[in-house]
Parts: structure tokens; C-alpha cells; sequence
């Protein structure tokens, strides 16, 4: 049975065996995920905060024009909306040229509901919602609580759909549920996926005959799916659709940030997937092949010189345009080769350190190792099989010796880390540059949607703003005299995985392969 | 009212207890919950906060036992133990303080006893804050009732002229710091001893020894007032509460009815007096431009209960604009909202502003719209003009749909960055003066 004929997705420690516990250097970790396919999922005997699939969830569909986004939880989940909502604002006034607030809503649980449910509530929040704003889509996103006291949020969605006009998409994210927050992608495609996939009435035409068809083929042989979920901003959306363009697909769907939700049964329309992050987006993309037809492209992601060009050769191979890419990516390579002359010098032999989620840890090391730094040490979020194509790229490049810490974000293995390595660079993802920061390292936010990464652009703005970073650290250095890490000073000699728990079995619903789909 | 709750304006009582634990000094905040929990604090503080995420340990520093499906059957007492034992060892810390999240205070886990079991180690408490209870300000008075019931000196000899600051929630209110030692400044002035807790120059035996304190003076109608009462009852310390001292009239109303309380022999009225010939010798600078620009506004407030009734009543007594509008986004019972009601009343003709208690707050438009019904004429129309919108930044929307300029004071604070700014005090009034003329005139 489809995943998609359930409720709810599975969670990717089940469905990949995606684990988020791990040290030890970058050979040890390629020898044991060749043997295994996949790591046990151990543990911590401590741990820091996090975060939770709600999150990226959130993100996602708060971006999405004319959704009202109604969490169903405590009072202070989907407070994450109020940083998120810059990117909303930006987002919207960028591609509409109206600055627009995200809307959510939240049911605000309280003891009450929690004793005697609160499925009504979720009920009359949908139809006053409706009522109010007019949205054209109504997510409902679940968080721990109805999970935990078992509203059947599917079953209230159900009930309320026939008495209002927006279309409502259940998405259910209960943070207890997967420590692998990747699972938010599968959440949101599954609810998008189950909904709104549907074309609109009417657009069927009266007679198929050849022409149509004929039609259908030629649209289709230029339009393509741009899966980017939030690893890119507008700006890294633009220099891809300029790749694809120049690859004759004259149509470009970015999916699913700022999709019209009215639009997005067309992604079955399309002649090809492709996505930038390899770790997100296998889910729906896999329904979009076996079901409709549209083949994807998913093993590069595009930062970095080479990934990029590798990117660009891949799709250019399934649509049959290696000549168009070739010349395409010859050019390119040459004018951003020639303009990144000017901070190689800097970069040289630089030790530098990284940490973000698996993908574009593992990509940016590889451009950065490019760019002439050394890499020091590298962090990942979480590790699934997606990524194995690029530790093999970071073992040609970079050598078995590499520190690599798996870990959803856990700062205290970090700072140990880097109290020893010292690297000359830091580079984090949002809220995880602090560490670094305090430590006095120059650092730079590994991803923000606001900021160029993608492409051959984005290597050139990158290394344009570390070069920036690099000259004038001030802000970092000056901090690190005055204020310190909250850690006892004799964390900082002991071995940073002290508190990884080895010996535990992978996730009990994950078999080694990959559910029946 | 609706069922739903528009962009709530706050975290839950989870998030204001960890948010204030973070501005604790020397404090470690060990959170019991699922894991997602920190991140979204951190990311809600990052985005609301102006710019001011964590502290000494927050962020996704926080210890926390991030829970999962298996806890949630088996109870998750067992994780938080091993987890408590494990940041005794590495965190850095004077006091530990267990708070829960919604998962694990539905499954019942008794982390009290969890925490005694490591009370010869090190200084613990335990709050109950499951995020389903109620919002950040909720969390504030959780999470301080607890530390007092549990940490705070017990049967301590009071302190002549000592008091303690409540009711100012910190990243709820992202002047925090700033407004902490405006209070302080202020009341030094009349020779007061003022333990404010939360700023840079605040250490934790402050907090300790709060139990000395003469009088504690909650600066908030609503928040806060739990704690004092927890003060009241286990230590014997009686509270004023008061609106938040912004500008001249509200700091003078502070004094008198402080040094009342404390019975005070210093000549109040001459500190008034000389406080605010400085804020006028300030002030008088403007009187040109001021006039000349006619800067007079009328205003609409969208805002807390804290910078609700502050701003409405610092526009009405000191800088003499008409506020048209407040709207509380708070939710609010019945006994409290009478009790505001009153707060924001003027005499004829000015009259206060409607008052309308509403936690949607793009409903604000609407509000307005019945207070300037369509009129005969639009030549002579009495209109809402000039104006302005005092709020968050949410409410930029509103003021866009007005065309008036917008100043964000009230959570969520995205436009502005905050680190010692404060409104409080006669400084403060000036402050605040200087921010909302400036947004009069951004475009001169």
C-alpha cells in the first residue's frame, strides 16, 4: 500500500533508518555505512534542545499565499512563525511586490482541552477561520498535544470540510513522535500530496484527441518542478531557473515555498523533478513517478563548482541537452573561476568548520575545500543514505581523517570540538553560530534564505561574504574576551562523544529497506 | 471571540519560564520536554525579541531531555534523572531549575522527585510549566513562585528601604533591561535598595536574598502579581502593584505610593519636583519644532496589558496626544479587564480611548472603522488624521492600511534591535518621545 493512502507518513527512522547520533572521523563513518547501509540510532545520556519537525513545517507552510495556517497545540507552538515570518514578509514582497504577513493561528490548548479533548475547538477554529480570512487553503498542523491526548484531527478535518470553502490540508507533525525533523518534508508533501493534487473542475477538455496529447508531450517536454522545500531564498530560486531555462524548460514550478496553492496539481504536468537538497524531497517525488509519470532527478545538491556542474549535467542528461549544458557550464566556470582570483590568497590553508543539516554540510565542505580552506571538522544534523554520494566526494577531497559529528545541533560536542581544533572559520546554520561566536572564531550563517548559496553565484557570493568575515572579525574576537560558554571547564579536555550511547539498535520499524511503497 | 488565537503574541508558559530562567545569571535552565521545544523558543525570540536570543545558557544550549514515543509510554522520570546527573557534570551553573513541556506533564512525571533526588549536589527546583497551561506571562509567575517556594533564603531578616521589581517579563517585554534599571535608577533617587534580578548588573544572590526585601513592587497590572503573592504568603513581603512607570506622570504616581507603602521619610515631592525640571529642560528643545511640525497625533495602541496602559496613559498625561483606540491582545478575565478599564479613563472632552479586548488583532481595523462611521461629507468628515500606530510589529500592517506611520514597543518586536534601551523613568519618557517623533518625521 501507498504511504500516501494512510494518515500519516512514516517517520525516517523507520522508512530510511535516518539516525542523529554519531562520532568519529569521516573514514569510520564510510566503512560502517557501506557495511550497514544505515548507522544504529543511538543515543545521548545528555542532550541540549532542538528542534522538532513543527518547525520546518511551519516554515513551509507559512510561505504559502493564501493559506491560513491554523496549529492545532499549545499556545506556543508555532511561536517559531514570529522569525519565520521575515522570511514570509521578503519572500511575498519579492515575488508580488505586496509585503505580506503569514497568517497562523493556534488553538491554544489548555487544561481543559487536555482533559476532555479539543476537537470542537480545532472544528470551530476551521470554519471561523474560513469565515474570516477567505484563505484558499487551510492547513491544520498538529503538534504533540492532540497527539498525545488522541484527537483524530483527520476525522475533524473531514467533518469540516464540506461546510467551508477552502480547501483544508491535515499535516500532522507531533514532535515526540521522530527526533528526525526531516520528517516535516514527508508531513507537508503527504498532506499537499492527499489534498489539493486533485486538477480543478472544468479544465478537463471535452474531446482527448491527438492534438491534445501532442499538446500535453511538447508542455511537457519544457516545464520542469523545482523542488526547493526552505534550502533556498529567491535569489538562489532565480539562479537555478536561469540553469533550467538555459536547458530550454521554459517553465519553472518552484515547490512548495510561495507555491500557489491553486497551481500546485500542475506539478504532475511536468516533464521532470528536480530538487536542491537531495535529504528533503524523495518522498513526493517518488509519488510523482509511480503515480503520474514525472521522472526526478535527485544526487547532487548545487553548491559548489563542481556539485553545481554536476547538477546541471545530470538533468541536462534526462532531458537530452548534454551539448547545451556543456557549453553552458564551460562558460560559467571560466567567468566565476577568473572572478573568485581575489580571495583565494585569504583562503589558503585556512582551517575551517561546518555544521548544518547533512546535505549541505557536506556540499559546502567540498566547495570550501575548493575555495583552498582545510576542513577541520564537520557536523550533521542527522545522516541518511542520500548523502553517502557526497562523504565518498569528501573522502577523495578532503582525506579519512576528518572529524565527523552527527548530531541535531547538541552545541556542547560542538564547543569541545572546536575548543581543540580551533578551526580559523565557522560556519552554522541559523541559531548555531553562537558557539563559535563566544569562542571568538570568525563565523558565517551556513544558510538564510535571504542570502545566496546555490549555483555558480552563490559560491561567489559566499566567498565573497566570508573574505568579508575573515578581514574583520572583530565582533566575534571582542566577545570571546568578555563572556563565556555555560560548560564547566574540564568538559573542554574530555572526549567530545562521552555521551553518545553506542550499542542501541536501529529504529524497530526500520528493516534495512526502504518500506513497501 | 473566536476559538482560535491570531499570531499569538507571546511563547506558552514553557517558553516565559525558560526565556526567564535565561536572563537569570548563574542559572541553568534544564528543560523536560519534547525536543523540539528550545528551537522553538529560540527561533520565536529571535524573530519577536529585537534581535536578543538566549543568554548565558539558552538558545539550543538549554539541557533538555527531549522525550519521545517511548517516554511517553513508559514515563520519562528515568531520561530526566540520567539527564539531570549528566548536566550536573558539565553544565556551569549556580542554581538548576527543571521546568516541563506539555508531553510530560500529560504523562504525569514527578520531576520534584526527581530533582530532590540531587538536591545535596547542587541547588534544584522544579517547576511545573507544561506549555498547555497558559502563555509566557503565565510562565514567568510558574516558574518565580517555584524558585521562591524553593531556593529563595527562607525566614531572612528584612532589609530597611530593600525592595524587588516584579511584573516586567523579560523578552516579553524587549525593554527589559533597559526598563529594569530605569526602575532602579528611579527609586534610588528616593534612597531605595532595588533588586531587579534579570540585568547585567544583577548577580543571583540577589535573587536569593530577595526574601529580605522590605516591599515588592509588581509593575504590571496582571503579571507578576502571582509571584508577590508567593512572596506574601512564604516570605511576608506585602506588594504594590503599579502601571509601568513610563514618562513623568506615571514615575511621580510610583513614588508617592512607594514611599507610602514604606512609610519613607525622604522628601518625595522634591525629587519629583527636580526630576522633572530636567525632563522639561530636555524636553524644551522641541517646543519649536514640536508646534511648528504639529506633531500632535492621534493614536491607536495594539499592545499588551504592560504597554497597553503605559503608552495610552503616557500619551494622555505627558505628551498630550489623543489615543483613539487601545486594544488588548492579552486574554483576559472579566474582574481583570474592569480593572484596566478604569485605568485608561480621562476626563471630558478628552475622554479615554475605546477600549477593546481582542487577541485578533487585524481586527484592529475594523474597531476603527466603527469609531468613523461614513459620514455626509467628505469634505468636513471627521477623520482619523493625523495618527499613528503604537504596537508590534505585526501591526504594520494596520498602519500600512491607515497610511500612518507605526513604532513597535509590544512582542513581536521584528523591526528594531534592543539591548539597553528602556522607557521607563523620566529618561524613558524621553526615550520614548525621541522614538515616537522620530517616526513622525522618518520621511522629513
Amino acid at each position: 500500500m501507498s504511504y500516501f493512502q494512510q494518515k500519516e507518513p512514516p517517520k525516517r527512522e523507520d522508512r530510511l533508518g535516518a539516525c542523529i547520533v554519531y562520532g568519529g572521523t569521516l573514514r569510520e563513518l564510510a566503512d560502517k555505512t557501506r557495511a550497514c547501509r544505515c548507522l544504529s540510532d543511538g543515543s545521548r545520556g545528555f542532550s541540549q534542545g532542538s528542534i522538532c519537525l513543527l518547525l520546518p513545517g511551519i516554515a513551509i507552510l507559512n510561505s504559502i499565499p493564501d493559506n491560513v495556517n491554523l496549529v492545532h497545540g499549545a499556545i506556543g507552538c508555532g511561536a517559531c512563525s514570529h522569525s519565520q515570518n521575515a522570511n514570509s514578509r521578503t519572500g511575498s514582497g519579492m515575488r508580488t511586490g505586496t509585503v505580506k504577513d503569514a497568517v497562523w493561528l493556534s488553538t491554544a490548548l489548555n487544561e481543559t482541552d487536555v482533559i476532555s479533548g479539543a476537537e470542537n475547538k480545532l472544528y470551530n477554529s476551521i470554519l471561523e477561520a474560513d469565515r474570516l480570512y477567505r484563505p484558499k487553503t487551510i492547513t491544520v498542523i498538529a503538534s504533540c498535544v492532540p497527539g498525545i491526548i488522541g484527537d483524530d484531527v483527520d476525522g475533524v478535518v473531514e467533518r469540516a470540510q464540506s461546510r467551508v470553502s477552502a480547501r483544508i490540508i491535515p499535516v500532522h507533525c507531533e514532535g515526540f513522535k521522530t527526533k528526525i525533523w526531516a520528517t516535516a518534508y514527508d508531513a507537508v508533501y503527504h498532506g499537499v500530496a492527499r489534498t489539493i493534487f486533485d486538477d480543478p473542475d472544468l479544465t478537463e477538455p471535452l474531446v482527448k484527441d491527438d492534438l491534445y496529447f501532442q499538446r500535453l508531450e511538447n508542455k511537457k517536454a519544457h516545464t520542469v518542478n523545482l523542488f526547493g522545500v526552505s534550502s533556498m531564498g529567491l535569489a538562489d530560486e532565480r539562479e537555478l531557473t536561469r540553469y533550467l531555462n538555459a536547458l530550454e524548460q521554459r517553465t519553472v514550478n518552484p515547490f512548495p515555498c510561495f507555491a500557489e496553492p491553486d497551481s500546485i496539481y500542475k506539478l504532475k504536468y511536468a516533464g521532470l523533478s528536480v530538487c536542491v537538497c537531495p535529504t528533503h524531497d524523495d518522498y513526493l517525488l517518488e509519488h510523482l513517478k509511480e503515480e503520474y509519470g514525472v521522472p526526478y532527478v535527485l544526487r547532487h545538491m548545487p553548491i559548489g563548482i563542481e556539485n553545481t556542474s554536476d547538477w546541471i549535467r545530470d538533468i541536462a542528461g534526462i532531458l537530452d541537452k548534454r551539448d547545451i549544458a556543456e557549453r553552458l557550464i564551460s562558460r560559467e566556470t571560466a567567468e566565476l573561476n577568473a572572478a573568485l582570483e581575489k580571495y583565494r590568497p585569504l583562503f589558503k590553508g585556512k582551517r575551517v568548520f561546518i555544521s548544518a543539516g547533512e546535505f549541505r554540510a557536506l556540499a559546502t565542505a567540498n566547495l570550501l575545500r575548493d575555495l583552498g580552506f582545510d576542513v577541520a571538522g564537520i557536523r550533521s544534523f542527522h545522516h541518511d543514505e542520500f548523502a553517502n554520494v557526497e562523504y565518498e566526494k569528501l573522502l577523495k577531497n578532503v582525506g579519512d581523517d576528518v572529524i565527523i559529528n552527527i548530531a541535531n545541533v547538541q552545541p556542547f560536542e560542538e564547543a569541545n570540538l572546536l575548543a581543540s581544533l580551533k578551526p580559523d572559520l565557522f560556519l552554522g546554520h541559523w541559531n548555531g553560530n553562537f558557539t563559535a561566536t563566544k569562542l571568538g572564531i570568525p563565523s558565517h550563517v551556513i544558510y538564510n534564505t535571504g542570502l545566496a548559496y546555490v549555483g555558480y553565484r552563490g559560491v561567489f557570493e559566499i566567498a565573497r561574504r566570508l573574505y568579508r568575515q575573515l578581514i574583520n572579525p572583530a565582533f566575534n574576537k571582542n566577545m570571546s574576551k568578555h563572556v563565556s560558554l555555560p560548560y564547566k571547564k574540564d568538559w573542554y579536555g574530555k572526549n567530545p562523544f562521552t555521551y553518545i550511547k553506542s550499542g542501541l539498535e536501529a529504529s524497530e520499524g526500520y528493516d534495512g529497506e526502504e518500506g513497501t511503497q | 471571540m473566536s476559538d482560535y488565537i491570531e499570531r499569538p503574541r507571546c511563547f506558552c508558559s514553557l517558553g516565559g519560564a525558560l526565556s526567564t530562567l535565561e536572563a537569570l545569571p548563574e542559572t541553568i535552565p534544564v528543560m523536560h520536554c519534547a525536543v523540539g521545544c528550545a528551537g522553538s523558543i529560540a527561533w520565536a525570540q529571535n524573530g519577536g525579541c529585537a534581535l536578543q536570543v538566549g543568554g548565558h545558557c539558552g538558545g539550543l544550549t538549554v539541557p533538555s531531555s527531549n522525550v519521545g514515543e517511548k517516554d511517553v509510554v513508559f514515563g520519562g522520570t528515568d531520561r530526566l534523572t540520567e539527564q539531570m546527573k549528566n548536566t550536573l557534570e558539565i553544565m556551569d551553573g549556580r542554581l538548576y531549575v527543571i521546568i516541563t513541556g506539555c508531553v510530560t506533564e500529560i504523562i504525569g512525571d514527578d520531576i520534584r522527585a526527581v530533582a530532590a533526588e540531587f538536591s545535596s549536589k547542587a541547588d534544584i527546583v522544579a517547576a511545573n510549566t507544561g506549555g498547555f497551561k497558559g502563555n509566557s506571562y503565565l510562565g514567568y509567575d510558574i516558574v518565580l513562585t517555584a524558585i521562591i517556594n524553593q531556593y529563595v533564603k527562607k525566614s531572612a531578616e528584612k532589609k530597611k528601604r530593600s525592595v524587588n521589581i516584579l511584573g516586567i517579563v523579560p523578552y516579553m517585554d524587549v525593554f527589559w533591561r533597559g526598563n529594569l534599571k530605569g526602575v532602579r535608577r528611579i527609586l534610588e533617587k528616593i534612597g531605595l535598595c532595588v533588586n531587579t534580578f534579570f540585568t547585567d548588573e544583577d548577580s543571583l544572590d540577589g535573587l536569593k536574598n530577595s526574601s529580605e526585601a522590605e516591599l515588592n513592587i509588581v509593575l504590571s497590572d496582571i503579571y507578576g502579581i502571582d509571584t508577590a503573592k508567593a512572596y506574601e504568603e512564604v516570605h511576608g513581603i506585602p506588594y504594590i502593584t503599579a502601571t509601568l512607570p513610563v514618562g513623568p506622570t506615571a514615575v511621580a504616581d510610583l513614588l508617592k505610593a512607594v514611599s507610602k507603602a514604606l512609610n519613607l521619610e525622604t522628601d518625595v515631592d522634591a525629587v519629583i519636583a527636580a526630576e522633572n525640571e530636567k525632563f522639561y529642560r530636555c524636553l524644551e528643545l522641541f517646543a519649536d519644532a514640536y508646534n511648528d511640525a504639529d506633531l500632535q497625533r492621534y493614536a491607536v495602541i495594539i499592545a499588551d496589558v504592560n504597554y497597553a496602559v503605559a503608552i495610552t496613559r503616557f500619551l494622555l498625561d505627558d505628551l498630550g496626544w489623543i489615543p483613539v483606540m487601545t486594544q488588548f491582545t492579552d486574554v483576559l478575565d472579566d474582574e481583570q479587564r474592569e480593572r484596566i478599564i478604569d485605568k485608561l479613563k480621562s476626563p471630558p472632552p478628552l475622554n479615554g480611548p475605546r477600549v477593546v479586548f481582542d487577541t485578533n488583532a487585524s481586527e484592529a481595523i475594523r474597531y476603527i472603522n466603527e469609531l468613523y462611521p461614513k459620514q455626509e461629507s467628505d469634505k468636513y468628515a471627521e477623520t482619523l488624521s493625523p495618527a499613528m500606530v503604537i504596537g508590534s510589529s505585526l501591526d504594520r500592517a494596520t498602519a500600512l492600511k491607515m497610511g500612518v506611520p507605526h513604532l513597535s514597543v509590544s512582542f513581536p518586536v521584528s523591526n528594531r534591535a534592543i539591548l539597553n534601551r528602556g522607557y521607563i523613568g523620566f529618561e524613558g519618557g524621553l526615550t520614548l518621545i525621541e522614538d515616537l517623533l522620530s517616526a513622525a518625521v522618518a520621511a522629513r
